[in-house]
């Protein structure tokens, strides 16, 4: 099966570097998922909650504000100051 | 004569030992303050790496927008954005960032954005302009590090400075740290990465996403330079206290050595004085 690796950072700590199903995220303009063999893309994301797909299909919930979405060859990039697991106690 | 002697050098023993007390204590300091350094720069490190390569690739598909970020000006001012320590006795960590900015600006106009004590001391005493400055490395959180970044993108976009440099001590090893000069303003498209993808899709276009998330990357790489800093500079005070403790060490054993012999010839004068007096 096809995956994406993504990567998720913070100035101040990596959050996430693993392959991965799927991700969802809000930009401005709206909700976007990033599949497997996605066109190379960049938004700007908004304030909102990601999901992310996780290579055995389970689904993490995090909150992002501002930042940065990239997708160059299934590379996905998340690039933000401000995320956080909302499923982490 | 040699009481006298024995005196003086009894007292600097004293201070001497005071002194290896101080130098000691600081090294332990800063032993302790590198460990957390390190795991905050390590930390911020893939930031600047993946940021980077993101930052790239938009402004590479920027062409067509021609955005006043990405297309070099003629450069008639300079700006340095410059991270010292916030305290010295930390070897030549000071001096030798301020020497290679000196180096590197010989030729043009140019002002500061000094980051820490010592920065903002040398500029001042220089008369360098001073655009904007934080007083502490130490503790530097992120939302200062945007604000910075804002307000250095203001003074770009006005025109008063053409380029931005940052400047930091860059943590290779406790022993070793290189001082880094990084062009921040233009971006640098030339020496993007091979890989740049050629056909990208941005949402909205390009110069609104750079222009959105510019004061964001830049105050993201101004945090990181600056915990980057913050591990050289306690590694490089760590090295320093740590030479000048065995120096002082050395210093009491050479002193005892020199009390000990005045001590030693004090007696024999005084046992040689009384058998003669005891001859006659």
């Amino acid at each position: 099966m096809a995956l994406i690796h993504l990567t998720i950072v913070t100035p101040e700590c990596r959050h996430y570097d693993a392959d991965a199903q799927r991700i969802v995220v809000r930009t401005t303009g709206g909700d976007v998922a990033i599949l497997p063999k996605h066109i190379d893309y960049a938004a700007a994301l908004g304030s909102g909650e990601a999901r992310v797909t996780e290579e055995d299909g389970t689904v993490r919930h995090a909150h992002i504000e501002g930042g940065v979405l990239h997708v160059a060859s299934d590379q996905v990039q998340v690039i933000t100051s401000n995320f956080r697991w909302t499923d982490e106690q | 004569m040699a009481g006298a002697s024995m005196k003086d050098i009894k007292l600097r023993i004293r201070s001497v030992e005071s002194t290896m007390q101080i130098t000691k204590a600081m090294q332990l300091v800063a032993s302790s303050k590198l460990r957390n350094a390190r795991a905050r720069m390590e930390a911020s490190r893939p930031y600047m790496k993946v940021a980077r390569r993101a930052v790239w690739d938009i402004a590479a598909h920027n062409t067509g927008a021609q955005s006043h970020y990405v297309i070099p000006r003629e450069i008639k001012h300079r700006c340095y954005i410059v991270i010292a320590g916030d305290r010295g006795l930390a070897g030549s960590y000071n001096a030798n960032m301020f020497k290679r900015i000196e180096w590197d600006s010989k030729d043009a106009n140019c002002c500061v954005i000094p980051i820490g004590r010592k920065a903002k001391e040398h500029y001042t005493r220089r008369g360098v302009p001073i655009i904007t400055e934080i007083e502490k490395v130490e503790g530097l959180d992120l939302s200062t590090c945007e604000a910075l970044a804002q307000r250095m993108l203001d003074s770009y976009d006005s025109g008063e400075y053409d380029e931005v440099v940052l400047a930091y001590t860059s943590f290779v090893s406790v022993l070793t740290q290189k001082t880094k000069l990084k062009p921040l303003l233009p971006l640098d498209t030339r020496d993007a990465p091979e890989h740049t993808s050629k056909q990208m899709l941005c949402e909205p276009d390009a110069d609104t996403l750079l222009k959105g998330f510019l004061p964001q990357y830049l105050g993201g790489l101004i945090y990181a330079a600056a915990c980057d800093a913050f591990a050289s500079e306690q590694a490089a005070r760590r090295v320093a206290m740590d030479s000048a403790t065995k120096n002082a060490g050395e210093m009491i054993e050479d002193l005892s050595l020199r009390y000990n012999r005045a001590r030693q010839s004090s007696i024999t004068q005084e046992l040689t004085e009384i058998v003669a007096g005891a001859e006659h």
